[in-house]
């Protein structure tokens, strides 16, 4: 899923993109934006794995989409969290920090 | 989930609508990323530039994203549909080729499998079919199986043995037709009066036979079928209640069965057209005694949920009863038993062997035009690499590649299938006259949904087999090659190469297992062609006849043997004033056309003793009786070894005499002299004796497949039966000399028909019919299968010399001789088909067994064919490769070298 950045550990970037979209709505270019502007642009997700990310979400109705007007007056396809994507982000959020808190103290030990 | 699966519902219904979705969703982000890069100082060409690169691979992440879609098979279904069509169109020779010859595969497939499908498949057309079943009853301690039995013995069936629901005898024969115009014969049926209700059959007009019909003998009524209503009655509504005249007795019309009924028997020639009843218990049948056996053949109804195996222990059981209860009327020895056997099996059990043969015959030619297409895409794919490497280098994946080449070969194979399923359809009516009538249910035959299921999976399936090697080879060859290879392939690729060796090899096994089979058929028919049948038939006609058999023995002009030795005497002497006649004879059995022994005067295995025998070994002794006039073995010039023919003074009331054959003489008088002796037919010790005076040369009288049936001839003036064939010697052909025969048949009865007037070679021809058709069918495919063959090696090395012409050029630069290099291709082709030659041999060596049944005077392993079928496809393989190995020692040196 990551082809253009193999740093990006496995199903990261799902859980990346239910975040921000738990802030609030938003559609695929900003969110590419604003995951570089807050990451400071160690993470440079590209096209080529954000839109299939979306998709894949989509698909699996964590998420839904719908073409809304943006403020610039433009038509955007707007992606928003379900009930069941907000569950998910918060399961995947809790294990996700497990995770990182062990490889951390891992990391301290050695 | 519903969600989900809306989007997905949506996906394949509007593949348009969100494919533009995604198509526009991804602009907006590269026209914003643009406006962005112009905002920061970038012209518009630099800015847009950028941010396409920004965005990377646009065709690779729509695929990525169709398929985290998930709408993505079905929208790529659509494109590779449609590019395949596209190279199909380009490609047209290639393309009319393979779908002609999987055309050929699929629709003579199609053919085939529709007849086995309604006759062998196919539950038989009556209600519940299953519980139907054939009565057989059997002596095994004598060597005997469906013998005739007595009423009283069918009635223990119904009441005593608690199997069957119902049974009916059936009594086959033909009937005289008279009334209007010429007398007509028609195959008729009598039965119980249960017969149509235990069939379940409704009639179409009137009503059929029931309880209240019922008479001890013969019922007055009768019913008809559809087309004999059709034929005699222009298919008139008001034929209920109209008086028919069978062999002069009236019967008035109850009913017309429906068009499709056929009455589940054998019959003497063609379908059952009146069907009659009776109570086989009072006149004209004999008095219902145990011994009394005249009945010939039953059928019956097990009772609901007992299998046929259940009821068989039940009626062995019950047999062994009514043996004990009955000692006088069944020696001991003889071991009287009763058998069933599903109707279903009696009646086709039969045909089967030489339908499976048909349909294993027609699977392997669709195997082998299948490895050839394989073939011919491997090739082409191979040509095709580059295309493939440039799909996956834009981002296609390797199972996409798989996808779309698998699509094509789809798409080929169900062109090829539809057409050929379209071939079948359109032809099958007119192949069906092809088939032999002897084949049962050939009115059933049709293409239904099964047959065309069959033919669908069958297209999908050869679609497979050529699509997906070659498929997966060239994704694979693709991935690793194809680039660095650039546009012209440097050599034969070692893994190509091996593959269409192991395609062609199979093709040429496959080719052989064909060819010897049709070889053992093709052998088979031979040696029943040579087959001397004991007599000369040519320029002899033979005509068929039968005297009326009317209930009321009163009303009866042939009613004894003295009457029918007076008709017969006058018949000769008519038909040897026929001018171009030159002699005439008569007999009660004409040789090949024993179809059905039950019918009514069929020839049956007759029990006789022989003097000064004892009475408990001549149990066994069995023989056909054949009844002839004088010149009858004159006739047919068959040669009298021993003693003398008949003559005119052999006649009623003079000692009675007969003549046997060489088998019946090997048989019972292995050393001792049989002219003489004297025998008795049946078991009435109070009948005189018949002396043999003259051994004849055997005749093959049932069938040129039959053997060593011994048969005893007797004088038609001392012994004769109202089923005759007259045959005559003569050089005019039948259908010039049949107005004639009519003519005078009628002037001496004008109630009498004759039939099957045909030449005598013509008899023998359609007694093989069967074997004939078969062989020739399963012939005609090997042959195709030859040539197939061929063109596989044939082509694989032509491609194999264009793709090495470089290589030639090199050695022939170098030295070599034109011998060398055509040495070096000839050497290819060789080894190819010698390890096919040699599998296909193998494989049918080790099951070759299985056509034993349909083989006479060859061994399943017979050594011509073993040797002839390799030898014929050995000259047949050198000639393919000889042909493209001259071409490559014919390489142009200049541009062999310039295009490299």
């Amino acid at each position: 899923m990551s082809r253009d950045n193999p740093s990006l550990f496995p199903g990261t970037l799902e859980l990346i993109v239910l975040q921000l979209l738990s802030a609030e709505p938003t559609n695929g270019y900003d969110l590419s934006l604003r995951i570089q502007a807050i990451s400071r642009d160690v993470l440079n997700v590209n096209a080529g794995s954000l839109y299939p990310a979306l998709y894949r979400l989509e698909n699996k109705g964590l998420i839904t989409a719908e073409w809304t007007q943006t403020a610039a007056g433009r038509r955007a396809k707007t992606y928003s969290l379900t009930g069941r994507g907000r569950r998910q982000l918060v399961e995947q959020r809790e294990s996700w920090q497990r995770f990182a808190g062990a490889l951390v103290a891992i990391l301290r030990v050695s | 989930m519903i969600r989900r699966l809306w989007l997905r519902v949506r996906g394949i219904a509007h593949p348009g609508a969100s494919e533009r979705d995604m198509q526009d969703e991804m602009r907006q982000h590269i026209d914003r990323a643009t406006e962005r890069l112009m905002a920061r100082g970038l012209s518009q060409r630099e800015a847009s530039a950028e941010a396409a690169r920004e965005f990377g691979n646009m065709g690779a992440i729509q695929e990525e994203a169709r398929d985290a879609r998930g709408s993505r098979f079905v929208s790529e279904l659509g494109q590779d549909v449609r590019y395949g069509l596209r190279v199909l169109a380009k490609k047209p020779t290639f393309t009319i080729v393979a779908v002609l010859t999987l055309a050929l595969g699929v629709g003579a497939n199609t053919a085939i499998f529709s007849i086995v499908n309604a006759v062998l498949l196919r539950s038989l057309p009556y209600r519940d079919p299953d519980g139907l079943v054939r009565i057989f009853f059997n002596e095994p301690g004598v060597g005997l199986r469906d013998i005739r039995f007595s009423k009283p013995e069918l009635d223990d069936l119904e009441t005593g043995a608690g199997v069957f629901e119902d049974v009916s005898p059936i009594l086959e024969g033909s009937e005289i037709v008279s009334g209007a115009g010429q007398p007509e014969r028609v195959e008729g049926v009598n039965s119980s009066f249960s017969y149509f209700s235990m069939l379940g059959v409704t009639p179409q007009i009137g009503r059929l036979f029931g309880p209240r019909d019922f008479v001890p003998g013969f019922a007055p009524t009768l019913v008809i079928s559809d087309a004999l209503w059709r034929r005699a009655y222009g298919a008139d509504p008001n034929v209920v209640g109209r008086t028919l005249r069978l062999d002069n007795d009236p019967y008035t019309i109850i009913g017309v069965l429906p068009r499709e009924f056929r009455h589940p028997g054998p019959t003497v020639s063609g379908d059952v057209e009146v069907f009659g009843a009776g109570g086989f218990s009072g006149e004209p049948f004999p008095k219902p005694l145990r011994s009394t056996r005249v009945l010939v053949s039953a059928i019956g109804r097990l009772k609901p949920g007992l299998t046929a195996e259940q009821a068989q222990v039940r009626l062995t059981a019950f047999a062994n009863q009514i043996r004990h209860d009955f000692p006088g009327d069944y020696p001991p020895q003889a071991q009287w038993t009763i058998e069933i056997q599903p109707l279903q099996e009696t009646l086709v059990g039969n045909v089967r062997p030489m339908l499976l043969v048909l349909l294993g015959a027609v699977t392997l030619i669709v195997v082998i035009v299948s490895l050839n297409i394989a073939n011919l895409l491997l090739a082409r794919a191979t040509g095709r690499q580059q295309e493939m490497a440039v799909r996956l280098s834009l981002g296609a994946s390797r199972g996409r590649v798989v996808r779309q080449m698998l699509t094509e070969s789809m798409l080929l194979s169900l062109i090829g299938g539809a057409a050929g399923v379209a071939t079948a359809v359109g032809t099958l009516h007119f192949m069906l006259r092809f088939v032999p009538s002897s084949v049962p249910r050939l009115n059933e035959v049709g293409v239904d949904w099964v047959v065309l299921t069959f033919a669908l999976l069958m297209s999908i399936l050869t679609g497979l087999l050529f699509g997906l090697v070659p498929a997966f080879h060239s994704a694979n060859a693709a991935l690793s090659s194809a680039m660095r290879e650039g546009g012209r392939g440097s050599g034969y690729s070692t893994k190509t190469g091996r593959l269409r060796d192991v395609l062609i090899v199979s093709e040429l096994a496959f080719a052989v297992i064909l060819m010897i089979g049709a070889g053992l058929l093709l052998r088979t028919l031979r040696e029943l062609l040579m087959e001397n049948p004991g007599f000369n038939p040519t320029q002899v006609v033979a005509a068929n006849m039968q005297l009326p058999n009317p209930n009321d023995p009163k009303t009866d002009p042939y009613l004894d043997i003295p009457r029918r030795a007076t008709f017969d005497r006058e018949l000769l002497r008519r038909m040897k004033a026929i001018p171009g006649v030159e002699l005439a004879g008569i007999t009660s059995a004409l040789p090949s056309t024993n179809t059905n022994p039950n019918a009514v005067g069929g020839i049956a295995n007759e029990g006789f003793a022989i003097e000064d025998r004892p009475v408990e070994s001549s149990q066994d002794l069995r023989a056909e009786r054949i009844r002839i006039s004088p010149d009858y073995f004159t006739v047919l010039r068959a040669s009298l070894v021993r003693g003398r023919a008949f003559t005119e003074d052999d006649e009623d009331g003079k000692p009675l005499v007969a003549i046997i054959d060489e088998s019946t003489a090997q048989k019972y008088w292995p050393t001792s002299d049989p002219l003489g002796r004297r025998v008795r037919f049946g078991r009435d010790a109070t009948k005189p004796w018949t002396t043999i005076v003259g051994v004849v040369k055997d005749i093959k009288s049932d069938g040129l497949d039959i053997d060593g049936v011994p048969h005893i001839y007797v004088s038609l003036y001392q012994d004769n039966s109202k089923r005759l064939s007259v045959v005559l010697r003569t050089s005019l052909p039948a259908t010039l000399l049949e107005p004639q025969i009519r003519h005078e048949i009628l002037s001496l009865d004008p109630g009498l028909p004759i039939f099957n007037v045909s030449s005598m070679n013509a008899v023998l021809d359609r007694s093989l019919a069967s074997r004939r058709f078969s062989a020739e069918l399963v012939g005609g495919f090997a042959g195709l299968a030859a040539l197939v063959s061929a063109i596989g090696i044939y082509g694989l090395l032509a491609y194999m010399a264009g793709q090495r012409s470089r290589e030639i050029g090199i050695r022939m630069a170098l030295g070599a001789r034109r011998e060398d290099i055509l040495r070096m291709f000839l050497r290819k082709g060789v080894a190819l088909a010698g390890v096919g030659l040699v599998a296909g041999l193998v494989v049918s060596a080790s099951t070759a067994s299985v056509m034993a049944s349909l083989l006479y005077g060859v061994r399943p392993h017979d050594p011509a064919v073993f040797l002839i079928v390799p030898l014929l496809l050995f000259a047949i393989a050198v000639l393919a490769s000889y042909l493209p190995a001259r071409r490559a020692t014919e390489v142009d040196l200049i541009s062999a070298f310039r295009e490299g």
